[in-house]
């Protein structure tokens, strides 16, 4: 059985860099696209041109369980894990 | 475009100052914005006849309108300059644009408030101009003067941040090396012809784009769900996984046929520079902005003299067809000249290593001396990177490679149109052959654009074994009346089943509105966003409702402005005319291949694309003698007060060859 609560989880390999998450991002929280103004840093590796995309945690409210960054993601670089209300343990 | 305005950002590198100009939207609209209006403005400012590294030439660096927001594919810049190709053998330059998409660089430019730079003039010294929130710093750059683009890149980067866009000249650029481009943020090239020799011309290095604004649209929440239904449909396409896998490495089966230069057994090729190969180097798969499918690529060279080199960009189909036509046989030694390229020196690989395999298979046959100076033509790997090498720093001979194919001709005597693979126009070699490739739109706007190269135009007909039903749906979404259909898909003798010359005038139409609203060309190419989407967007973007027509039809007029510009410059329809090794059969190891249209119905004559050239003037409304825009058709699109200079240069041009 499912809470409604959940955890963002971040793929770091899988991202490409294309900076949808961002943007989704600021656009649901301030109606416009900015990067800058997104809950999401981009870390970028010059050496590879590696990218990955970090959490700024107490920006981030997860949408209220509908992340947009993870509908936005179409590399699977974000997922959104829904967490059980229920959990039995041995 | 923010609340109703677009920002001109000028840079006067002579006098050191720089300004913005507001534009009303009234005033961009007719133009679409972004590159569109960055035409218009260039047809205001830039004098007729300038030396295209003088002084008098002008840049202008346009961001998409869409750029910066959530819509696929929307990460594109387009430059407009003249170029310093040497484009006839009486020295005229076109004045062109070319595009590139781009990770930081584009949207920085738009997070800063620029919709638009302009450099006007020349820097006293080498300058890095730095764009940052609200204003342009110029600054020296006496320090990276003479250093590599990836070196100046990262330093930059390093300088500014993790999220700083960056544009870099190389060594090539600096010195004025005709055909030297610009690399945008270390993955993406934008501006064969010349545009990294103009900006050297400047004394610009480098810029770098930085910006914490947002990108604003008129209706929000209908923007955002155009959007979102997009990344669907591109997130649904059956070939996306392979896609991503391999980014600008895929595409190898289509590929050697459609660009064998016929030297060797397809087999040999496939062995020495298919997939398997190229899957030995590919690292990782970058994405543009905004982009669910990526293709900008970094590989590492395993093994060999060049073992652990490292590049960003997309080496494979260039190399593959260059080393074939060189004869190297190691694919890793043309992906390191590839590496040279981009990361160092900026020159054109596929113009330079064109003119080196004329050179040194001239020098063979005997047809100019194989000694010149201390070089030995000889035919190898040695002489072509040495050649490669000379071009980017003017050494020598390398002097001569770098003025490009008219200076080739007047230095040894030798005809460019004997040039063996896919030819040359308006000093232009074409990155494919029509031959191979086929007589596709594609290959008529090489000719017909004033800059010869296809810009961002590809559409649905640069694939291979599509229906004519593909085609006619994909032109259907332009919202093209019931009587323009009929022109492009009535067959005639000359044509094949549809004509070509009438679609391309609706094609590189199409790719103005791209252009302008910086949507990556791949998007049409496979048929995944439409005409009718861009108008949405557009509409949803700038609050003024615009069907698909409507759209293309100010697509058509930035072409016209284009073309103006070019007609002042004493471009004609002389100008436009297809190489002559189009003519001559190939002979390959599996057989001899002529120009045939595009479902191969027919074997393509000169003539016959002379009249597919007259039906593209006709469809544009321009005259068929000149190809040149009549005061009718200015008009029509509310061009009236470019008549005169048009008029007037008419009667300038009217000289035969």
């Amino acid at each position: 059985m499912e809470s409604g609560a959940g955890r963002l989880v971040v793929w770091r390999d899988r991202c490409r860099g294309c900076r949808s998450c961002q943007l989704a991002c600021s656009f649901r929280k301030t109606g416009e696209y900015n990067p800058s103004g997104s809950a999401i840093v981009l870390e970028r590796d010059l050496a590879t041109e590696k990218t990955a995309p970090m959490i700024r945690a107490l920006s981030c409210d997860l949408c209220g369980g509908r992340p947009a960054c993870v509908e936005a993601c179409t590399y699977g670089a974000l997922t959104f894990e829904l967490l059980p209300r229920i959990e039995v343990r041995y | 475009m923010r609340a109703g305005t677009d920002k001109t950002w000028f840079v006067d590198l002579t006098a050191g100052k720089s300004w913005v100009e507001e534009s009303p939207l009234d005033e961009v609209a007719p133009y679409l914005g972004g590159s569109g209006y960055g035409w218009r403005l260039l047809a205001d400012r830039l004098p007729a006849r300038v030396d295209p590294l003088g002084p008098e030439n002008i840049v202008v660096l346009n961001p998409g309108v869409l750029v910066g927001t959530r819509t696929v594919g929307a990460s594109k810049l387009t430059a407009i300059t003249k170029f310093p190709t040497v484009a006839s053998a009486d020295r005229r330059f076109f004045v062109g644009s070319c595009t590139s998409g781009g990770r930081y660089f584009a949207l920085g430019l738009r997070q800063a408030g620029c919709d638009r730079l302009v450099l006007l003039g020349k820097a006293p010294r080498p300058v890095v101009l730095a764009i940052r929130d609200g204003g342009v710093a110029i600054e020296d750059a006496s320090h990276l003067w003479g250093k590599g683009i990836d070196e100046v890149s990262r330093h930059l980067v390093k300088q500014e941040g993790p999220d700083a866009g960056v544009l870099v000249i190389g060594t090539g650029g600096e010195k004025l090396v005709r055909n030297a481009l610009a690399i945008i943020d270390r993955t993406n090239s934008l501006g064969r012809g010349g545009l990294g020799a103009v900006l050297g011309s400047k004394n610009v290095k480098a810029i770098v784009a930085r910006g914490t604004g947002g990108i604003r649209v008129a209706d929000p929440a209908r923007y955002d769900a155009l959007s979102t239904e997009l990344v669907s449909r591109v997130a649904a396409w059956p070939r996306r996984a392979h896609w991503i896998k391999l980014g600008l490495a895929a595409g190898w089966d289509t590929f050697k046929h459609t660009q064998n230069p016929g030297m060797w057994p397809k087999e040999r090729w496939d062995d020495l520079y298919g997939e398997a190969k190229r899957m030995e180097s590919l690292r990782s798969v970058i994405a543009c902005t905004s982009c669910p499918l990526s293709c900008r690529l970094r590989w590492e060279i395993p093994g060999g003299q060049f073992g652990g080199e490292t590049g960003l960009g997309s080496p494979y189909s260039k190399s593959a067809t260059s080393g074939q036509l060189l004869g190297i046989e190691d694919d890793r030694k043309m992906i390191h000249l590839v590496t040279q390229a981009n990361s160092l020196t900026g020159i054109d690989f596929y113009t330079t290593t064109r003119i080196i395999d004329f050179l040194t298979r001239m020098a063979e046959e005997g047809r100019i001396p194989r000694r010149q100076g201390d070089v030995d033509l000889s035919r190898g790997y040695e002489t072509v990177e040495r050649l490669f090498r000379m071009t980017a720093d003017r050494e020598g001979i390398g002097d001569v490679i770098a003025d490009g194919w008219y200076r080739v001709e007047e230095e040894f005597g030798l005809d460019p149109q004997d040039y063996w693979y896919a030819g040359v126009c308006k000093g232009i070699d074409f990155i494919y052959d029509a031959r191979p490739s086929r007589f596709h739109p594609l290959m008529m706007t090489f000719l017909t654009r004033p800059r010869p190269h296809h810009g961002g135009s590809h559409t649905r007909t640069n694939s291979r074994n599509k229906t004519l039903e593909e085609f006619r749906e994909q032109v259907a979404h332009w919202g093209l009346s019931a009587e323009t259909l009929e022109r492009i898909f009535t067959a005639a003798p000359y044509t094949g089943k549809f004509n070509v010359g009438r679609y391309t005038s609706h094609m590189e139409d199409m790719m103005q509105v791209k252009n302008a609203l910086g949507i990556c060309t791949i998007y049409t190419y496979q048929a995944l966003v439409f005409g009718d989407d861009m108008a949405r967007l557009y509409s949803a973007a700038v609050g003024e409702e615009v069907g698909p027509g409507e759209l293309i039809r100010r697509g058509e007029r930035i072409s016209n402005v284009a073309k103006v510009l070019n007609v002042r410059e004493g471009f004609t329809r002389l100008d436009d005319r297809a190489p002559d090794v189009w003519f001559r059969p190939m002979n390959t190891p599996e057989g001899t291949i002529e120009m045939e249209d595009y479902f191969q119905t027919k074997v393509l004559t000169r003539e016959d694309v002379e009249r597919m050239l007259d039906d593209y003037y006709d469809e544009r409304g321009w005259t068929r003698e000149l190809g040149i825009p009549t005061p009718e058709a200015l008009e029509g699109l509310g061009l009236a007060d470019l008549i005169d200079g048009s008029g007037k240069t008419r009667t300038e041009t009217g000289r035969q060859r």
